[in-house]
Formats: structure tokens, sequence, C-alpha cells
């Protein structure tokens, strides 16, 4: 058995040399100090989209993307095949949780400031993965047509076309007709499962690659106690969190499956309650707040352009950051660090509370 | 992945056999749930196509039966030796379940007394419009009941 | 002024031309032909025309060699399928109608067209009516003239003549009833405009003038949605139904009923509306003895039940009409279960009490409990199928029982109407049985879902068994690479 495998190690080393990358991987370290902690974050979330792959996979073997037949074919999911309510539940916590060690992440990177030179680029490929992440949730909710999805995509596309100029052809491109209809449906499938998968595997290939290339930040501030082999020693504890995240995922999915609830029915009135997901919540709630006119400008108009600037900001940080580009302290890191997530907590418990 | 790890490791004991069982294991419980997600479902599509009556020895000539099609009920009248007549049993005034009467060659409806004719034409009482139509279709001593393509 | 002077000339030849005598009518009269004497007292003599206005020709000249000459325009009788067009000319015109100082409407010749007897008759080219067969040919008179075949108290004869003709009737329609005037007579209008009450609604009244439609057609003033409300342009008028002395709210009953609001609101032609409980043409009410036969038309189950029930006798006994009793006659309301019991909202109480009639103050009171523990228990059982739907059960086959809770309820429902203790029972007992059922076997579903959890159990031993190998084996690596 090992002979065999060596041997296949061997044939295929000959062709294309592994040899050298699993030197390569071999010589890479991870920094050991007290904030070593925070770059599990990423591997942890790599897991997430492993598991959102394997499990998107599974479904669509059995989903219908139209709008006759998407609650039919998950309701069958569910009840008639096999396992079917484990891979369901499992790919709707997953996508959870995926969002939610994303902002870890990108938090304990931005606060670190490892995106700094040389590793702008691995920040601004990373915030667009977060962005496409938050695509990948906004397109996946729809999918199963219940009325709660039906009635959050009608929201959050409204909300794009408020934007001036291209708002309203861009609510058009997303809806596919002028309601939220089964094109919409067909449209949101294509993004979720052609579209989006398609740009993130290939941002996440330069990601993954820049990290390999440019090897594990070290922290500015905080003393490097010394090294740790990314393999096997960096790795194995990696997947002892895989392990445990992946039992985490099997609780949630066991004691709180995900429903289904009713069909959607673009006749009915709204449901009263209709929330967005959690992650889109922050947002939501505060151009709830904000007044319907500041001066002469429309209220949600403005919050959008704020929401859309703070956005843009986020993502060329390492390109306005010029005082630790210089190597000196930039306090202001912090403070709006600590503004943002305090803002994210603050603005999604009131959704959930008001 | 984890195979390649111990393989580094060149001394054999217990532990590396038991990482070697446990693994295995966790394996399985990952590829079966899988396995049996890709194996087909006894019913193949999202929606009843057919239903099938098998015994028909049992079905005299003059007998109704009601046959569950998903969670509809259907009424399958046997008219004559190869004459089946097959209906959405639902009253399409409120839903209840019709029977077949006989003597008066008529479906009939208990709770508000709702009449249609064989063909299932709604043709006295309070139902609104004719009973769902059903293709009855002999075959080997089978009786198969589909969907009337409108 | 030369302007002046011609057109005075003009006028006054213009004038002198129409004051001519007719030479038309003066001839015809003096060889005593019905035609022309009849048109003596035609409003249409009267505002001036001549019988060339119709027929063509010359009426200035007195050699009927000239005056019926095809070259001035003679065309003798007109052919069946120009006389209307002839009519039209004038009367489809605003402004000719109004040259001669006429009020009366334009467009009636479009309607007759649209309308079913604007269809071709049997006579090639020619539609069933012309304006001639209701309004005659050279006596026409107006509408309000008593003489008119169209004053209101001619109109059943003048509709007769065909309506009532079963030979001619059969050429058209021969599934028509021909009865209709017979029926009318009876009815309530019918004899009212037989005494001479014009304001008794005869044929056009209710199917219209010029625009009559069949009754199947939608468009018509008694398809069955359009018949409340051409019922109520004169029932729901106070000022007009003064004289009769009855109520005008029956429309406004209607609208909220039952019935009124399938038919008008929800456009159920199955429902009733006026007619369907007064008669068509025999409209009269139904009598107190005659109502529950009327409603056992359609409820016919109920109306045999009743008939079977200890209230048949009490009610015929104190003269109460059956069905109305308990649910009205316009303003039938939707049936709840709140009008059974003793309670407040409940209809029983009106007789019943615990001091009079007993034995049907608890009757009531059991069936009213009987009823609300099984919808509490279909309560249940709906909101436990949708719980075990949600956990991704297969509840389909249980779903397909639960139709029985909701049929005994349904049932028991009519049966109510035997005011039978022991058959309300047994219905219920039905659904009972059913809702026990499916409550355990959903019960049973949603067990089967936490049975998950022993699966999960073991993942988690073995993923956690696992987790601790990896890390032993962790540290043993990391310790030998100290030493």
């Amino acid at each position: 058995m090992k002979k065999l495998f060596n041997n296949i190690y061997s044939w295929i080393d000959e062709r294309v040399q592994i040899s050298d990358l699993v030197k390569f991987m071999s010589k890479k370290y991870v920094p050991i100090h007290s904030h070593s902690i925070w770059y599990y974050f990423g591997g942890v979330s790599l897991f997430f989209f492993i598991i959102q792959v394997v499990t998107g996979i599974l479904l669509t073997f059995y989903y219908k993307g139209s709008s006759e037949q998407a609650y039919e074919s998950i309701k069958f999911i569910m009840s008639k095949v096999e396992f079917g309510w484990l891979i369901r539940s499992i790919h709707a916590w997953s996508a959870n949780l995926f969002i939610f060690t994303i902002f870890i992440h990108m938090f304990s990177v931005f606060f670190e400031r490892t995106y700094r030179k040389p590793r702008e680029l691995t920040w601004v490929t990373g915030v667009l993965l977060f962005f496409l992440s938050l695509s990948f949730g906004f397109s996946g909710y729809l999918l199963p047509w219940n009325e709660l999805a039906y009635f959050a995509t009608k929201v959050g596309t409204d909300i794009v076309g408020v934007v001036p100029i291209i708002g309203e052809p861009l609510k058009l491109l997303l809806r596919g007709s002028e309601d939220v209809t089964g094109a919409t449906l067909s449209r949101f499938f294509a993004f979720h499962v052609m579209l989006l998968p398609l740009i993130f595997s290939l941002i996440l290939f330069i990601h993954l690659l820049l990290v390999q290339i440019q090897g594990m930040s070290e922290p500015v501030e905080e003393k490097v106690k010394g090294n740790m082999p990314f393999f096997p020693n960096f790795f194995l504890r990696d997947l002892i969190l895989w392990l445990l995240v992946l039992n985490i995922l099997a609780v949630l999915a066991v004691f709180f499956p995900s429903e289904l609830g009713l069909k959607a029915n673009p006749l009915a009135p709204a449901p009263a309650g209709i929330k967005p997901e959690w992650y889109f919540m922050f947002m939501f709630q505060s151009l709830k707040f904000l007044p319907s006119k500041i001066l002469f400008i429309d209220g949600e108009l403005l919050g959008i352009l704020l929401f859309g600037s703070a956005g843009v900001l986020w993502l060329l940080v390492p390109f306005w950051d010029r005082k630790t580009a210089r190597g000196q302290k930039n306090r202001l890191i912090n403070y709006i660090g600590i503004f943002a997530i305090i803002f994210i907590i603050v603005m999604t418990i009131l959704g959930w509370v008001l | 992945m984890n195979t390649t790890t111990q393989k580094k490791i060149p001394r054999k004991d217990f532990f590396k056999y038991i990482i070697n069982i446990s693994t295995s294991a966790f394996l399985i419980l990952i590829v079966y749930p899988i396995v049996s997600f890709l194996k087909p479902p006894k019913q193949r599509e999202v929606e009843v196509s057919d239903v099938k009556i098998s015994n028909l020895d049992d079905f005299a000539i003059g007998d109704s039966k009601i046959v569950r099609f998903g969670n509809k009920p259907i009424i399958v009248i046997r008219k004559e030796k190869e004459q089946f007549i097959a209906l959405s049993a639902a009253c399409t005034h409120l839903d209840c379940t019709v029977q077949y009467k006989k003597d008066e060659s008529i479906i009939w409806c208990a709770c508000h007394n709702g009449k249609y004719d064989l063909t299932g034409r709604n043709i006295s009482g309070p139902p609104p419009r004719p009973l769902d139509k059903f293709v009855a279709t002999l075959k080997n001593n089978e009786l198969i009941i589909t969907k009337a393509s409108s | 002024m030369k302007v002046f002077v011609v057109s005075i000339l003009f006028y006054t030849i213009l004038f002198s031309q129409s004051k001519k005598i007719d030479q038309c009518f003066q001839c015809h009269m003096e060889i005593g032909s019905i035609q022309a004497e009849q048109f003596v007292n035609d409003v249409h003599k009267s505002k001036g025309l001549s019988c060339s206005s119709c027929h063509g020709g010359d009426n200035t000249s007195d050699d009927d060699a000239i005056a019926m000459s095809a070259k001035k325009g003679f065309i003798g009788k007109p052919k069946p399928d120009k006389i209307s067009e002839i009519c039209a000319n004038c009367h489809s015109n605003p402004s000719k109608m109004k040259k001669f100082g006429s009020s009366v409407t334009t467009g009636q010749m479009e309607n007759l067209n649209k309308s079913v007897h604007g269809k071709a008759s049997t006579v090639a080219n020619t539609s069933i009516a012309q304006c001639t067969t209701c309004h005659n040919a050279h006596g026409i008179v107006k509408v309000n003239n008593p003489k008119s075949p169209v004053y209101p108290t001619n109109i059943p004869q003048t509709c007769g003549k065909c309506h009532s003709n079963v030979v001619y009737m059969q050429k058209y329609n021969p599934s028509l009833p021909v009865d209709q005037i017979e029926k009318y007579r009876t009815s309530k209008h019918g004899m009212l405009n037989k005494a001479g009450n014009k304001k008794a609604a005869a044929c056009a009244d209710c199917h219209g003038s010029h625009n009559i439609f069949s009754a199947k057609d939608v468009r018509s003033s008694v398809y069955p949605t359009n018949i409340p409300t051409t019922c109520s342009k004169c029932h729901s008028n106070k000022e007009y139904m003064k004289e009769f002395k009855i109520p005008t709210d029956q429309f406004e009953k209607y609208k909220e009923s039952v019935h009124g609001i399938a038919l008008l609101k929800k456009n159920d032609i199955s429902a009733p509306a006026c007619n369907d409980c007064h008669g068509n043409h025999a409209a009269t009410p139904p009598g107190i003895s005659s109502i529950s036969k009327v409603c056992g038309t359609c409820h016919a189950l109920n109306a045999e039940l009743f008939a079977s029930s200890p209230h048949k006798k009490a009610f015929e006994k104190n003269n109460y009409p059956e069905c109305e009793t308990c649910h009205n006659n316009h303003n039938i309301a939707v049936t709840r279960d709140e009008l059974l019991g003793v309670g407040k909202t409940s209809i029983c109480s009106k007789c019943h009490s615990q001091n009079q009639q007993f034995k049907g103050y608890t009757a009531a009171l059991e069936m009213r409990k009987l009823i609300d523990d099984l919808t509490e228990k279909h309560k249940i059982a709906t909101s436990k199928i949708f719980e075990a739907e949600q956990k991704g059960m297969e509840v389909e086959e249980i779903k397909f029982r639960e139709r029985d809770i909701n049929s005994s309820i349904l049932e028991a429902r009519t049966v109510i109407h035997s005011f039978d203790v022991s058959k309300f029972k047994e219905v219920i007992k039905k659904g009972e049985i059913a809702s026990d059922e499916v409550i355990s076997d959903a019960k049973s579903k949603i067990d089967e879902f936490y049975i998950r959890r022993i699966g999960l159990v073991a993942a988690i031993l073995f993923s956690t068994l696992l987790m601790i190998l990896i890390y032993l084996y962790l540290k043993r690596i990391e310790k030998e690479k100290n030493i």
C-alpha cells in the first residue's frame, strides 16, 4: 500500500516536481506570539468555503431553480432525500459562520495592520472576497423561494434601486424583471452557483497564493517568541480546529435545522417582521434610522452613498494609511476599527430588538 | 491528508493504529451521508406523477376506491371490466372527500350534498366547478393513474 | 341689403315648399288606405314628415307616375333589411333629430344591432327584430302615449307577440321557454302592470329595450352578477317604492350577505341572485312554508335534515319561517360555530334557556362543546403537521388523513340541522378519531426527527476522539523536535 503510494508520488513528481512545492511549504513558518490565535481564522474561513462548495454541489443535484419548483424541490430535499435535511442545514449554517469568521479574520488583520507593505494586494483581494461572500449570502437567501426570502430580496433590491443613475438599471439587472419574480430566482441561482463561485475561486486563489509567497506577517507591536513550522505543526492545529468547527456545525444542523417556512406568494401582503440576514442587519437598520430627508438629499440615498464610500475606503486602507506604511503608530486605525465594530454590533442588536 | 502525515512517521505503534481507525471511522461518517444523499430517493421527482393499483382482482366492477396521490385523494371507479374513471376526490366546494353512489350513478359529497356526474361535471349542489380529471391506464393488469395533460 | 332680401326669399320658398299639400298622404287617404289612416296620428306626421320621407318619391306631385317614379327615388314598401336603416337615417343622427326639435336619444340602432335581436333572422339578410317590430310602422306614437306598443303596460303583450309564440321561438331558440308572459302575470309586477300601474317592472325594465342580450351574456342586465343591481334600480329607491309600502334595504343587506359576497365580490355565479329565490318572471317572495324548499334547492341536505328534526313541528306550530328564523333572509351571514350553543352570540338561546325549553338548551350546550373540541384538536393537528414538515419530515400521508378532520367538521356543521345530538356525535367522532391519529402520527414524526441526535452523538464522539489523537500526536512530534 505504502509502496504503491510512493510510486504514484514519484511518478507525478518526476513530471510536475511537487517535491519543490512540498519543500517550499515545509519551509513556511508561522510566528508564535500572544496574538497568534488570529492566524487561525483565515484557515477556518477557508474550511467553511470548502464545506460550502461540497454541500452546495450536493444540493444542486436536487434543487430546481424555478419559481414553480424551487420551494417544492427544497421540501423534497428535506423530506425525501436521505440526509437532505443535514446537507441543507449544514449549508445554511456554514454560510452564516463563514461570514462570521470572515468578519473576525478581516478585523484582526485590520487591527494588526497586516495590510501594510508588502501585503496591500492580499488585503484588497481579502476585502473583495468579503464582499463576494455577502453577495453569496444575499443570492442564496432567495433560492428556497419562501415568503421571508422573497420579501427580504424585494426590500434588498429596492435599496439598490435608490442609487442615482445606475440604481434603476442595476435593479433591473439583478431582478431580471420589474418585480421580484421567477426571473429573479433564475438569475440569483445563476449568480449563486455559476458567476460568484467562479470569481470567488479566482480571487481566493490569488489571495492564497499571495499568502504562500509572502508568508505570515509578523505583528508590529508584539514580541515574537519563536516560529512554528506551518507543516505539520500549524496544519495539525488547523485540523483540530476544523474538526471542532465541523462538530459545531453538526450540532447546529441537528438542533436548529433550517426551516422552510411558507412558499413565497408575490400577491400576498408582506408578513410582519421581515428581516434581512444578520450580516446585513446593521446596514438595514441604519438606513431605517435615517430621516427621509437630510437637507435636500434623500436620507436613504445618503445612507447608501455613505456605506458605499465606507466600503471603498475600507478596500483601500493600505493606500491611505501612510503612517503605518512609514512604520509609525497610527492610532486613527484603532479608532476606526473600534468604531466600526461598535457600530455594527449596536445596529445589529437594535435591528433585532426593535 | 491524514495518511500523508502518518507516512512521515516511520514508527509503527499502537497509537498510529488507533489514529488510522478513528480517521477511517470519521471518514465513513462523512462519506456515508453524502453517498446516501446522492442515492436517488424512492420518489424520483418533486411532484407525484403517477400512482398504481396493482391488485385489480379485488376491485369489483361497479366499485370505487379512494387512492392517495401525494396528499390528494383520487376516486377510481371501475365502470366496466376495462373501463376505469379516475377523478380528484376532493370536492371543489370545501374539499371534503367525495364518494361514488352506484344506485344514482353519481359522485356525491356528504358534506353539502354536492353532486357530480361520472365525467366529474358538477351537476347539483354547491360545487363551483368540475372535479379535476386524471387518466387511468390499464397495463399488464395494473392500473396506472396519471395527471391529465391539460 | 341684397343678401338679406335673397335669404328672405330663399326661406320663404323653403317654407312654402314644406307647407305645400302632401300629395302622397292626400291621395292615399282618398283611396282609403289603412296605412294613411294610421299615419294621421303618427308622431312623425306632426313633425312634418311625409310618406315620401321613408318611402321615397316626390310628395309635391299629384301625378302618381311622377310621384312614385324610381327617378324620384321611390322605393315602395321598404325591403325588410332596409327598414331599420331608413329609421336610423334620422334616429342615429343627432343633428337631424335636433332639427325636428326632438329630444329623443340617438343610438338605438347601434344598440339594436349589438343586441340578441340584431342577429340575422331566418329570412335572408334581415335581423330578427326591426324598429317596426315593436314600434309599429305607420301609427308610431311617443313612448309615453298609452297607445304605444312600448308603453309600460303594453310591453308584455308586444314582447309576447314573438316570445309567447311557440312556433316562432322554435326557429331561434328551441330551449327558451315561452311561458314568461304567463308567469309574469302571476307575479306582483305582472298584476300591477295589468292593473295599469306603469311603475311596476315590465319586460324592458329588467331586460333593457334596444340593448337586450341573452341572459347568458355578461353584458346583459339579467346576467346573474348584474341582477341585484338591476332589481335595486327600483327596489332600493325609497321615493319610487313609496306607494308600494315595502322595505327598500334588501340590496344593502344582500350585498353584505354570504350570497351577495359570493356573487358580487367573488363572481361565483352559482350563488343565488334575487331571482334564484324570488323567481324570474313569476317574482314573488316565497311564503313561510316554502322557504325551506327554496333554500333547499341548493342546501338540500340541510333542508332534508331540518324536515326530520324536532324543530320542524315546533316552527310550524309557532308559524316561524324555517331557514329564515335562524339565518335571516336578505342578510344571511356566514355561518360560524358561535351561532350554536347558549352564549351571547348563539341563536339557540333565542328560544332555549335554562328556564324554558331546557332540553334544547343542554343539547345546544353539548353540541357546541363537541364541535369546539374538534376544531381545537384540528388546530393542534395542523400545527403538529406543520412542525413536522418544517423539520423536514415526510408528512404527506398524515396530511391526507388530516382531510378527514376537516370533512368531519364540515359535515357536523351540516348535520347540526337535524338537531339530534347522537347523530351529531357520530360525525364528530369520525373527526376525533382522525385527529387523534393525525396528532399521534405527527408527534411520532417529530420524535423521529430527534432520533437523528443519536447519529449526531456518534459523529461527535468520533471526531472528538480524532481531535484528541491529533493533539496527542502533535505534542509528541513537538516534544521529539525539542529533544
